[in-house]
């Protein structure tokens, strides 16, 4: 990988980060910093350091596929922060070593985005065995998978065992998370009837275990009602998995209720799996489509990155605009070209 | 119309446009930030539907012009000056001093380990002690602040939210060690926790407990201690985080009527303890929107109370302490800071104020030193004493300008009140982080409208002194001695209690908090035995748990101000500029260090970097620096933005650098925002900090010089 670099380039990047056998072996000791340092690099938006890092991955990559790995989705204000940081306080306690990767929304205007787990998981932010690192989505979309995996293998490299990826949960990244990790927990708040219709279907069909959080005070009967809504739903969907069926589950974050039975169902979940092998094969089929993705990727960068093919493409479109020939057709000529080339 | 024809005033309207050379009258309406609209000229019409106004009296329901009928020509307000040094010793030889130099009443200020119920030598306190007030550990420190001072005669206010459990025990025990029994104390604790948690953060339990404490003191209070206020319902520190006057006034007067539902349920009469309810309110630069804002408060509180049907009419009357503005100030040309504070007095004077303080000119710099608390207290002595404005009672009213401005205060906060209302009361909006938005929303807006120079303050952005050098002698606080010092009791004191005595007290207390005893009736028992403020918090924390803030960010409102300004958009030119050749965004942590909870500052230098094209990582409250520096280093991130209103910077932010070399984070650059003594500059300098930004700073300028050194840096 590292000869994509020029040696001029890839001199100076093991000058200013260190060499790659170097930041690879501090990852699997542990170290936070180069951890911390070789996810920026994985996530920039410069093509040296993204294949700098995976250069540093490639190296760490047997040492992978070794923990628990838990998207955790839902609404706005359903709590998602507090719910980690009173389950990865519950599992602190089963000397777990957690690493928890959430996906901010940018302001895409400026480029700049506030980033505040941390203010809310903060009892779990100061443990010695917990890492945290909240990333910017950025301006692309295509961005969040691709880095999130990386991070978490990253993250696995240097020892933790148990791995949450949160989102916003409001659509796009969900899918993209999905490919990722191996169980996901859908969250979802017990205020007001219409929660069904809020989320969508689609995140809905991607749950393994469907949270009601909340379940407290004023709200607990509610929530109570929503987890039967949920149970009759998710009859009407199919799993995921076929020897899973979506659990509904009723806890409350911050009165610390319900969280055993999440893990319970949790340890059962991967339990299963293991036994069936079925995680093994799923992350394959995982990383299936992850090397179709990024064949895309590649091809589209690729693509638009040509003058010459921009060039046809605005021709194409004119003729588009005005009639003279099919989009469709226009596409076939000019992707026809870029393969000629 | 009865005075003013229509002829004559559209003489006056063609007048008046011949002046401005034909532009619209219309363009001389002033909006103020409460989106009022103040007209260039008021007259006798826009008195004309104010009849419930015009008819009011001073002493007799609604209020408006004064809860007494005599007002100041009886008696003056209470000249209570806010104050606290380090330790009991120190803050007593002042408290002396002061009410021999004709201050009438005393007010504590304590230090911020107290206020969050840590013990001195509590591991996360140790930038705070003693730092913005008196270290009151036990009530032996009690009894030192109080030594000579007769508790029977003078009127104590103690600003006291988060361990008010453990302080108020402390004075009522320090109190009956002097020989004063409870039922002749009188003075002020404040009390008012739902103000903790929209704004200075200074709690301790979460909402609903806290609600319980609450009660549970006007219970105690109002069966034991008539004199006393059990509650001083606070708007001050609203207005001081951003909120328009407007929304102090309305969140404040909703946290009243919230207290007043906890004491209902709790199984109180309203007039039982309803007319010992008071008030604090801010009194900023907006002259006379502050007056019509005091006169406003009273009115609507009759109103509100009526609900409650009391059969005792002062328990519709709001009485208020007033304190002028602390944001006011400014560490440039500080001296201005004088004038200021004398016209912020003046306005809550003619606003019918019961007691007041005047902030010392010195306190955007540091602690206010001696030389400047006797200016601050002179102000008031000289407006009470020399200009006769004590002659007559609520002198503005009839004013066309202010009964009209008053009307308007009054309709925008009744709107402003309801909404919360609707939201089912202040308990839920506070838990919900609403009205902490609502005013972290105003607070953008202020700084964006100084920042491009639309509200002036003299010598930050306009008549700008560049080479000012006057020699200001502050206050300096030898934080180190005061933790030895501190310990020191704290040892020998539970060395020498009845320590199977305070264990049992302690226990009585986690009974107490479990099931339904009076809390303060138990924290007193505790207290007597010398149980500390530390083991008494604890032992309620190990009931109610530590509240944890739900933080939440605004984005866009800054930006939006600045959609055309140069500096601004040459500033997210440079940010891209670093974006582009780094590969990300720059990216800021923006941290808040020991128990300061005043996070106004923290809040909108986050959402305004966040709007100019940083990547902004806002850390916890309460921090310790080891803390911070773990999540500079796992976030990654270039700079580390540390925003300091209590003094504890001169401690904690060494160590946060310390740590943050050990840790391979030596490259992390580290700024510091907020109240910085001139004189604290170089040392921090020293320790390795790239930049300091004074109060006043207008954000986009310290973006700029940050963003400046990340480039020149790499």
């Amino acid at each position: 990988m590292p000869d994509l670099l020029k040696k001029k380039n890839l001199d100076i990047l093991e000058k200013e980060f260190g060499t790659i056998n170097k930041l690879s072996e501090q990852i699997i000791s542990g170290d936070i910093r180069t951890l911390s340092r070789c996810i920026t690099l994985s996530e920039s938006s410069r093509e040296d350091h993204q294949i700098f890092a995976r250069a540093v991955l490639g190296k760490i990559l047997p040492k992978t596929g070794n923990s628990l790995r838990i998207g955790i989705s839902g609404p706005p204000g359903v709590g998602k922060s507090t719910f980690i940081e009173t389950l990865g306080l519950y599992l602190l306690k089963k000397n777990k070593k957690i690493a928890v990767l959430a996906v901010d929304p940018s302001s895409a205007k400026s480029g700049g985005s506030i980033l505040g787990d941390k203010t809310r998981m903060e009892k779990l932010s100061q443990s010695e065995k917990v890492f945290i690192r909240p990333s910017p989505a950025g301006t692309t979309l295509g961005g969040v998978g691709r880095h999130t995996r990386e991070a978490l293998l990253l993250c696995e490299a240097a020892g933790y065992d148990t791995i949450f990826v949160e989102t916003v949960g409001v659509g796009q990244s969900e899918s993209a998370v999905s490919n990722i990790i191996d169980i996901f927990y859908l969250l979802i708040s017990p205020g007001g009837g219409d929660e069904l219709q809020g989320i969508k279907r689609g995140i809905v069909e991607l749950a393994d275990l469907i949270i009601i959080n909340k379940a407290d005070g004023s709200l607990k009967k509610d929530a109570e009602n929503i987890a039967r809504d949920y149970s009759s739903a998710v009859k009407l969907l199919r799993p995921r998995f076929n020897n899973w069926v979506t659990k509904v589950l009723t806890c409350s974050a911050l009165e610390n209720t319900g969280i055993d039975k999440i893990w319970n169902s949790t340890e059962e979940f991967f339990q299963k799996f293991n036994k069936e092998r079925e995680i093994l094969n799923y992350r394959k089929d995982q990383y299936r489509k992850w090397l179709r993705e990024e064949i895309i990727q590649n091809l589209n960068k690729q693509i638009y990155s040509s003058t010459k093919i921009n060039g046809l493409i605005e021709f194409y479109e004119n003729k588009v605009l005005v009639g003279d020939i099919l989009p469709s057709d226009a596409a076939y000529e000019i992707v026809n070209n870029f393969l000629k080339k | 119309m009865s005075g003013i024809s229509k002829k004559l005033f559209e003489e006056w309207r063609e007048l008046a446009r011949k002046e401005l050379k034909g532009k619209s009258l219309d363009n001389h309406f002033w909006n103020t930030p409460e989106e009022i609209k103040v007209m260039p000229l008021y007259t006798e019409e826009d008195l004309s539907a104010l009849s419930e106004q015009k008819e009011s009296l001073p002493g007799l329901e609604p209020f408006l012009r004064g809860p007494r009928a005599t007002m100041y020509t009886n008696k003056p307000w209470t000249i209570r000056q806010y104050a606290g040094f380090s330790t009991a010793e120190e803050s007593n030889e002042f408290y002396k001093k002061c009410l021999e130099n004709g201050q009438t009443g005393l007010s504590v200020a304590f230090d911020l380990a107290t206020h969050r119920g840590y013990d001195s030598d509590h591991p996360r306190v140790l930038g705070d002690v003693g730092k913005a007030g008196v270290a009151i550990d036990t009530v032996e420190d009690m009894k030192i602040l109080f030594n000579e001072i007769p508790l029977d005669k003078m009127s104590v206010s103690m600003t006291m939210n988060g361990a008010v459990l453990p302080v108020l025990a402390g004075y009522i025990v320090a109190a009956e060690e002097q020989g004063v029994a409870q039922q002749n104390l009188s003075g002020t604790i404040q009390n008012d926790i739902l103000k903790e948690f929209m704004v200075r953060n200074t709690y301790i339990y979460p909402p609903g407990q806290s609600m319980r404490i609450v009660s549970d003191i006007i219970a105690y209070t109002s069966k034991n201690m008539p004199l006393y206020n059990s509650i001083s319902i606070s708007g001050y520190h609203m207005q001081e985080a951003g909120a328009t006057l407007t929304q102090e006034l309305a969140y404040t007067l909703a946290d009243g009527i919230e207290y007043v539902r906890a004491a209902l349920s709790a199984g109180l009469e309203i007039d039982e303890f309803a007319p010992r309810l008071s008030f604090f309110f801010c009194t900023g630069m907006n002259f006379f929107m502050e007056v019509a804002k005091l006169r406003a408060a009273r009115f609507i509180w009759a109103k509100l109370m009526k609900q409650f049907n009391p059969k005792d009419s002062r328990s519709l009357s709001l009485r208020t302490h007033c304190q002028t503005s602390g944001v006011s100030l400014t560490s440039q040309d500080p001296h201005n800071n004088i004038i200021r504070t004398a016209y912020e007095a003046l306005a809550a004077v003619l606003g019918g104020t019961q007691s007041l303080h005047t902030n010392a000119f010195d306190e955007a710099l540091a602690l206010p030193s001696k030389l400047s608390s006797r200016i601050a207290r002179n102000t008031q002595l000289i407006l009470s004493e020399e200009t006769g404005v004590t002659n007559v009672i609520d002198p503005l009213a009839g004013s066309y300008y202010v009964e009209s401005l008053t009307k308007q205060v009054i309709d925008k906060t009744l709107s402003l009140i309801e909404e919360v209302e609707e939201m089912g009361g202040m308990t839920k909006a506070v838990s919900e982080g609403f009205t902490k938005m609502r005013i972290e929303e105003s607070a953008a807006k202020k700084q964006a409208r100084v920042d491009k120079g639309e509200e002036v303050i003299v010598g930050v952005n306009k008549y700008v002194n560049s080479n000012l050098n006057d020699k200001i002698e502050l206050l300096e606080v030898d934080n180190e001695k005061v933790i030895k010092e501190q310990i020191k009791k704290l040892s020998k004191i539970k060395k020498e209690r009845n320590n199977q005595k305070v264990a049992v007290s302690i226990d009585q207390l986690r009974k107490g908090a479990n099931g339904k005893g009076n809390l303060l009736e138990l924290s007193i028992e505790a207290i007597r035995a010398r149980a500390t403020v530390g083991e008494v918090s604890a032992a309620i924390e190990d009931i109610f748990s530590r509240h944890k803030a739900v933080s939440k960010s605004i984005t866009g409102v800054y930006g939006a101000a600045f959609s055309e300004d140069k500096m601004y958009s040459e500033t997210q030119k440079k940010v891209n500029e670093f974006a582009n050749r780094e590969g990300r965004q720059p990216r800021i942590l923006v941290a808040k260090l020991g128990q300061d909870g005043h996070d106004r500052g923290a809040k909108i230098i986050a959402t305004a970097f966040a709007d100019i094209g940083f990547d902004v990582d806002v850390g916890p409250l309460f921090a310790t620096p080891e803390e911070t520096s773990k999540q500079a280093i796992e976030n990654d991130v270039h700079v580390v933005g540390i925003s300091s209103q209590a003094a504890g910077h001169k401690t904690l932010v060494p160590e946060l650098i310390k740590s943050l070399k050990k840790n391979g984070g030596e490259k992390v650059i580290v700024v510091v925002g907020g109240i910085v003594p001139p004189g604290d500059i170089d040392d921090l300098k020293n320790s390795g900090v790239s930049a300091i930004f004074g109060p006043g700073t207008p954000i986009i300028d310290s973006a700029n010089q940050v963003i400046d050194i990340l480039l020149d840096k790499n």
